[in-house]
């Protein structure tokens, strides 16, 4: 942290480099954080790793990429459809014809959707030769590019959740605290209500007359989930408003946007910080239980839920629940860690059971 | 006709358990009964049909002239062999509400037990498929073509000793017409479709239909079985009154013991009237039948597994192919069968509603069906077990046009007809387009599929994958099942993707391709056709009581619906596939042509007397459960019974029509 503040000329709050340093020391946190944004870059280009499509082909002398772009049509490279090629039937067709074409395909050469039902119907197990590194599910579907990209999904609908319902939650605590009085009770009632409402039957109804997509989940689950942040906010904004900063700072003459917006929240921050790792995990977990029911990203979308309800429903094939249960165990696991070492590097207090 | 929400496993074998549900009873019309008016289908017309001052009653003396007829010549198809005694478990998924079979809640899967226990006047013979004498001895139908006389069988009698009577015939028509009984689709069709129901003697009466029919067609709208004059007191508190008294039945079973949330028991009526009746004898062996409650269909299964319960349905590949690779099976306790028969088909496709863009054009209709690849889903997710369906109505003889080929997956094909379309290029994503002549992007072959069976989305999503090698996008919209079926009985889909339940003797075309029902909601012509020629034959098939002429409209719309190619038929079923337990014990020929299921312990199924062939070894059951305590083995049974398996007719290059 102090190096990279050096590099980029910008000095850091003692207290920060502190945090961070305090974070760095918690290993099982840190190394999480480090493997889980790895992860997730990863599956930003998941596309050269885990796709039906090559990474490039030559033919004829000419390369081509198609792994990003238009579909490349099977006369391109001389075979008799002008539908997408199927590169895997490609690099076969290449190598036995041995006339110096070739192609390079990723490491695992099935996108989420194709069935591949070459060597069997139905679900195959794991295996090295057909490159089905996790097997297959029963439509013939490859678990492992499902679960790569049902990761980048979860994980995407995660943090546009935490963004949204952030937004709003900090919003309205902040000025529940602030404001006080008449306001603060208002809304405190307003979302005691909101809350009564149950989320699950609402999801339930929706899906029920609108497939839902991305969107609309988010919107719904937005929708209900930002009040869980408004407590927080709002204690946390009455007790820094009664600090002497605040005061100063009205005294010269800030107005109330000024005050929370520079003031108050970012000495707030530890409370927002010590929550998003749950909150990610929250929204994983939510996504991942509503595919599981049947309500959630419409079919054919890769997600666990549904990798989860198919492994359980076909306990015959124990790949299916095995990959996916492990993967959400590990994710879940490593998102905690994190939370565990921000909370303690935010903890005042030193001495703790972690050291 | 009702559309099977849950076509698969669960309910193909409840759709064969249950087929007095799904299909109809003779002891009673039931509301799936179609050729009617019903509220929901917008069907008035007709009422119109018959002038109000029409003499709409029966003579006062039974005519001179009739002819009777019965029916002891057509061969028995229950087993000598059959032993009496034991008891039948099986299962179902919810206690019922009610034990009435009308009024309110009483069209649950429990009915299926409940109606097929009261006999009707007449049967039909599972082979022959001609009539038979049930209730009634005799028969004939009046000059008029739309009336019958019956001989009530002079022993007949209720489970409660009282005996069948004419009365009890006259009555059911007054007690259906009731409003007492709270079910306004039977009052609305014992009214209009049934005239008027008259006591000539004792043990004879009439039945007055509302139109004449060819006489199978008859037997089935108009031989409406009787209800106990003497059991109901039709109050306004009937509904409630009789909510858990079961009327006393005709049939071979009445209700038993009733343990509230847990099981229903049949228990077989003693010295039952109709033990030695020529199609009735060696039928319905076991003593009690327990129907109890299991509400997960997974442990059910397991139930199966442990003897507790004693068959179980294995009509999904899933189960057939691996869900019984089990020791029970490698060891010989439980046998399977795979039963071909000849029943009506459901009609399982792809509707497409020709009042959409796109759909309107009968290029991309045609385009379509050639890019949609159901033999590749038969071939890999449904193992190979199911079989392609040529065309929109199917199962019903002669009636059957069966020179009608599916149209296949071929690209080419599906390209040449899209190209004719005007859509010639593809966009980035592989999916064809069609360009004005400035090169802008005018129409894209992208279609939402609605449908509300999840478990379907296995074959959707393999459909979805092979289409876009055709150029087709095909976006997958699951939706509730009862929201699905609203939204394409709306016509708001633009594909829809559903199964309807297919009984009685003849097709239907009124309610699927009759311009009446096109462009308006709740109707059951989801694919919006509105042809006018086609409206004229439909009104003649309806109208026709000569079976030729109706053969003959039958093959010509039939051939209609496939060449206006707004369906794409998908799969068919043309079997049951059941697992039993070794001491359930079947005829040597295991079922009839029309046997829905194997061991079905109720009478009738989609109108044909089918049922209860079956018996329960006792002795081999408790053979084979000491078997099972000591591990022991014998041979593993698998039976695959063809006889009456219909070969698809070898590929031949018939032109399409164009």
């Amino acid at each position: 942290m102090a190096r990279i503040s050096k590099f980029l000329n910008i000095s850091l709050d003692p207290q920060t480099v502190k945090q961070w340093k305090r974070f760095r020391s918690i290993k099982r946190g840190y190394y999480s954080a480090l493997i889980l944004v790895f992860l997730l870059v990863l599956s930003c280009f998941a596309e050269l790793l885990v796709n039906s499509r090559a990474l490039i082909v030559s033919y004829e002398g000419e390369w081509y990429f198609p792994t990003y772009g238009w579909v490349i049509p099977g006369d391109t490279f001389g075979l008799d459809y002008d539908y997408e090629t199927n590169y895997r039937e490609l690099q076969q067709h290449f190598r036995e014809q041995d006339e110096g074409d070739w192609v390079l395909m990723p490491l695992v050469p099935f996108d989420p959707f194709e069935n591949d039902f070459s060597t069997t119907y139905g679900a195959s197990a794991p295996s090295l030769a057909t490159k089905h590194f996790l097997g297959t599910d029963k439509t013939g579907r490859d678990v492992l590019a499902r679960l790569v990209y049902g990761f980048r999904i979860a994980m995407g609908f995660s943090i546009v959740l935490l963004v949204c319902s952030y937004i709003a939650g900090i919003a309205v605590g902040c000025a529940m605290g602030y404001w006080g009085g008449a306001f603060d009770l208002l809304f405190q009632r307003l979302i005691e209500i909101w809350n009564t409402i149950p989320f699950l039957y609402v999801i339930m109804i929706v899906a029920s007359v609108v497939t839902p997509n991305f969107w609309t989940l988010v919107i719904v689950m937005v929708i209900f989930g930002w009040t869980a942040m408004t407590w927080n906010m709002r204690t946390s904004t009455y007790k820094e408003k009664a600090r002497e900063y605040v005061n100063a700072a009205r005294a010269l003459g800030a107005g109330n946007t000024r005050v929370i917006g520079i003031h108050i929240i970012p000495n707030t921050i530890s409370v927002i910080v010590t929550f998003i790792p749950f909150s990610i995990a929250g929204g994983v977990s939510a996504l991942t239980a509503l595919d599981y029911l049947g309500f959630g990203l419409p079919p054919p979308t890769p997600s666990w839920g549904e990798l989860l309800r198919r492994g359980t429903q076909s306990l015959e094939h124990p790949w299916i629940v095995a990959s996916v249960v492990i993967a959400i165990i590990i994710v879940l696991l490593m998102v905690t860690y994190i939370g565990e070492a921000i909370r303690e590097a935010f903890d005042p207090k030193k001495f703790t059971y972690y050291e | 006709m009702k559309q099977i929400r849950t076509e698969d496993c669960r309910s193909w074998c409840q759709f064969l358990i249950f087929s007095g549900l799904l299909g109809f009873s003779l002891s009673g019309i039931t509301e799936d009964e179609t050729d009617s008016p019903s509220e929901n289908q917008g069907n008035t017309d007709r009422r119109l049909e018959t002038p109000a001052e029409s003499v709409d009653l029966l003579p006062d003396e039974l005519p001179s002239n009739l002819l009777w007829q019965t029916n002891d010549e057509d061969p028995e198809f229950a087993s000598p062999n059959a032993l009496r005694g034991g008891t039948f478990y099986t299962w179902m998924l919810s206690f019922p509400l009610t034990m009435r079979t009308v009024g309110p809640d009483s069209n649950g899967s429990f009915a299926g037990f409940l109606r097929p226990i009261q006999f009707g006047p007449i049967a039909f013979h599972p082979q022959t498929r001609r009539p038979i004498p049930m209730l009634a001895t005799h028969w004939a139908i009046g000059d008029d073509g739309r009336s019958i006389y019956f001989r009530i069988h002079p022993d007949a009698k209720w489970s409660d000793g009282e005996p069948v009577t004419a009365d009890d015939f006259v009555f059911a028509l007054h007690f259906m017409r009731s409003k007492e009984i709270v079910a306004p689709w039977y009052n609305n069709y014992y009214s209009e479709r049934v005239k008027d129901m008259k006591k000539y003697d004792e043990l004879t009466y009439g039945v007055l239909g509302a139109d004449a029919k060819p006489d199978v067609e008859m037997f089935a709208n108009y031989a409406i079985g009787p209800r106990p004059e003497h059991f109901h007191n039709l109050t306004d508190s009937w509904v409630q009154d009789y909510n858990w008294r079961p009327e006393p039945t005709t049939g071979p079973y009445h209700v038993g013991t009733v343990e509230d949330g847990k099981f229903v028991e049949l228990d077989r009526t003693e010295n039952w009237w109709a033990n030695d009746l020529r199609y009735v004898r060696n039928r319905f062996n076991p003593d009690k039948i327990r129907i109890s409650v299991i509400r997960d269909e997974n442990t059910a299964y397991l139930h199966f597994l442990n003897g507790e319960i004693d068959t179980f349905g294995l009509v999904i590949p899933e189960y057939w192919h691996d869900k019984t690779d089990h020791e029970v099976y490698k060891r010989g306790y439980v046998a399977k069968y795979w039963f071909y028969h000849r029943l009506p088909v459901p009609s399982a496709g792809m509707y497409l509603n020709t009042a959409k863009p796109l759909l309107d054009d009968v290029n991309i209709r045609y385009g379509l069906a050639h890019s949609i690849n159901i033999e590749r889903v038969i071939e890999t997710v449904l193992r190979g077990d199911y079989e392609r369906l040529p065309t929109f109505q199917l199962g019903f003889g002669a009636y059957d046009n069966s020179s009608i080929r599916p149209r296949e997956f071929n690209v080419k094909k599906a390209a040449e007809y899209f190209k004719k379309a005007g859509f010639e290029s593809r966009d980035r994503y592989g999916i064809r387009v069609k360009k004005d002549d400035a090169g802008t992007v005018i129409g894209r072959l992208s279609f939402t599929v609605t449908y509300g069976t999840p478990i379907h989305t296995d074959r959707l999503v393999v459909l979805k994958e092979e289409a876009k090698k055709a150029g087709v996008e095909l976006k997958l919209e699951l939706l509730d099942s009862s929201a699905s079926f609203k939204k394409m009985r709306e016509k708001k889909h633009q594909i829809a993707w559903l199964t309807w339940n297919s009984s009685g003797f003849s097709p239907r075309y009124w309610e699927h391709f009759h311009s009446k029902n096109a462009n308006v909601t709740q109707s059951n012509n989801v694919t919006n056709t509105s042809i006018p020629e086609m409206d004229s034959l439909i009104m003649k098939f309806r109208a026709s009581a000569n079976l030729e002429e109706r053969i003959g409209l039958a093959h010509t719309l039939e051939q209609m619906v496939h060449d206006h190619g707004a369906v794409i038929p998908t799969y068919q079923v043309p079997y049951t596939r059941e697992a039993a337990w070794r001491w359930l014990e079947l005829p040597e020929w295991l079922g009839t042509e029309t046997s829905g299921s194997l061991f079905n312990s109720q009478a009738t199924s989609q109108g044909y007397s089918s049922g209860g062939l079956f018996w329960i070894n006792e002795d081999k059951k408790k053979e084979i459960l000491a078997m099972k305590n000591k591990n022991e083995k014998m041979e593993a049974l698998t039976v695959i019974d063809e006889t009456y398996r219909v070969f698809p007719i070898a590929e031949t290059d018939v032109e399409e029509g164009e």
